[in-house]
């Protein structure tokens, strides 16, 4: 579930970079696609049975 | 529920206790936190919060079960992805110190945290302490040479646990250079340096090479010897009581009953599982142990515990030494009741067998008298603990175990 928020989430602030309400340079979106993968990996390394 | 672990912790245990309740390693938590607090103090302050609203709490009973393997990348990925999304975030926004200060402080910390945990990480219990040969023999070779390579991946996984973080260190070295301007003045100090070290290596190299093999070959000898040691402890404590047993005895039944049980107990110890009536709990396994005596001897023997705990391989020696006091007890007390007492509160277990028989001179046993030197005391030694024997002619005997453990 947290990697199809993360995603979505991604998904949403490309479309908004691609309309012209958001101008995503790399300085943001460094940050944004480093903290998804992240949560992304986190989630499904805590998910797995000690 | 996530609780400060004060027992464990640094400072006010909120890293232990994030560890603790998602079964993290705490090196990679408390690195988390020192990265964090580069990026404009967030780690300082996200400590200070959770020692503020975590309530404390104490480790509680028994180890906790990290996660290994795929999981613990991941985890130690994602958390290192998140804390870097931090960092450029602050960068973004101008709270930040430089980038020469930042970046190396990070490699550092992340590589001098691979390198400390590699070093200060307990040595895994090897799967087997059988020969190969000998696993090979009694467990076919597909066994032998799945425990080979089994032992052959946790020593390149501590290498390059190692080799990383050397690696990350040296980075940050070069980041700095590299961010101060010094790389160019620094390249000529490092090449004098590559030189000195290659032509030492090539002079040292051999008497290095001679120490290495020298040590490894003290450490297996001494390996070797305690294993040894063990055996013969082992042998002292169960075939020659019984044997002796077996010459005292008249009756058949008996003796043929003693051969039975002593055939089951070194069949399991020859498998490596518990003596049938061991395993599990401190306290049972020392009534157990009581209750073999008591028949075998047939003299009262009372147990009181206070406070138990699982039985690992050490305390499994406390119970095998504990069991020797008893039974030495019993046969030379004179027939005065046995009394154990046994404590394992906090980091410490104790165990004190008394009996009110004549006594002995502790000085006088003679040394090829394993009972007493090799089942009691070299035991408790070789697992880390001690044992101390208070007996004098006439007034009773004594033997305290003492173990330390985590």
């Amino acid at each position: 579930m947290v990697a199809g928020a993360a995603v979505v989430a991604l998904g949403v602030l490309l479309l908004l970079d691609a309309g012209g309400t958001l101008d995503l340079h790399f300085g943001v979106l460094g940050p944004v696609v480093c903290a998804a993968l992240g949560a992304i990996l986190l989630a499904s390394g805590l998910s797995r049975p000690r | 529920m996530l609780r400060r672990d004060r027992d464990q912790g640094w400072l006010g245990g909120v890293a232990a206790g994030i560890a603790r309740r998602f079964g993290v390693d705490v090196s990679l938590v408390r690195l988390a936190f020192v990265v964090a607090a580069a990026a404009g103090g967030v780690g300082v302050a996200a400590y200070a919060l959770g020692w503020l609203l975590i309530p404390a709490g104490d480790s509680g009973p028994g180890r906790v079960r990290i996660r290994t393997g795929r999981a613990a990348v991941e985890v130690a990925l994602g958390t290192g992805l998140l804390l870097v999304a931090v960092l450029l975030t602050f960068r973004e926004l101008g709270l930040w110190l430089s980038d020469a200060a930042v970046w190396p402080l990070v490699l550092v910390a992340a590589g001098g945290a691979l390198i400390w945990r590699q070093s200060t990480e307990e040595p895994a219990a090897p799967p087997t302490l059988r020969p190969p040969d000998r696993v090979a023999r009694e467990e076919g070779p597909a066994t032998a040479t799945a425990i080979s390579r089994e032992e052959g991946r946790r020593a390149a996984a501590a290498i390059s646990r190692t080799g990383v973080g050397i690696a990350l260190v040296v980075a940050a070295g070069l980041v700095f250079l590299q961010a101060t301007g010094a790389l160019g003045a620094a390249r000529d100090v490092l090449l004098g340096i590559v030189a000195v070290v290659v032509v030492l290596g090539v002079i040292f190299a051999p008497w290095v090479v001679r120490l290495v093999r020298s040590l490894t070959q003290e450490r297996a000898e001494r390996i070797r010897s305690q294993e040894r040691a063990e055996v013969a402890a082992h042998l002292h404590d169960s075939v020659l009581q019984t044997l002796a047993m077996v010459q005292r005895s008249d009756d058949p039944t008996e003796v043929a009953a003693l051969a039975r049980r002593q055939e089951r107990e070194l069949r399991a110890w020859l498998a490596g599982r518990p003596a049938p009536g061991q395993g599990g709990r401190l306290a049972s396994a020392l009534e157990a142990a009581a209750a073999e005596v008591e028949e075998q001897h047939g003299v009262p023997v009372e147990v009181v515990a206070v406070g138990d705990r699982d039985l690992d391989q050490a305390h499994e020696a406390v119970v095998a030494a504990a069991r020797e006091a008893m039974t030495n007890a019993a046969k030379f007390g004179a027939g005065s009741p046995v009394d154990v007492y046994a404590e394992s509160n906090g980091g410490r277990t104790q165990v004190f067998v008394r009996d009110r028989g004549p006594g002995f001179d502790t000085a006088a046993v003679p040394p090829d008298r394993r009972g007493v030197s090799e089942s009691i005391v070299g035991r408790m030694e070789r697992h880390g603990g001690r044992a101390r024997v208070t007996s004098a002619p006439g007034s009773g005997t004594e033997v305290e175990l003492v173990l330390d453990h985590s």
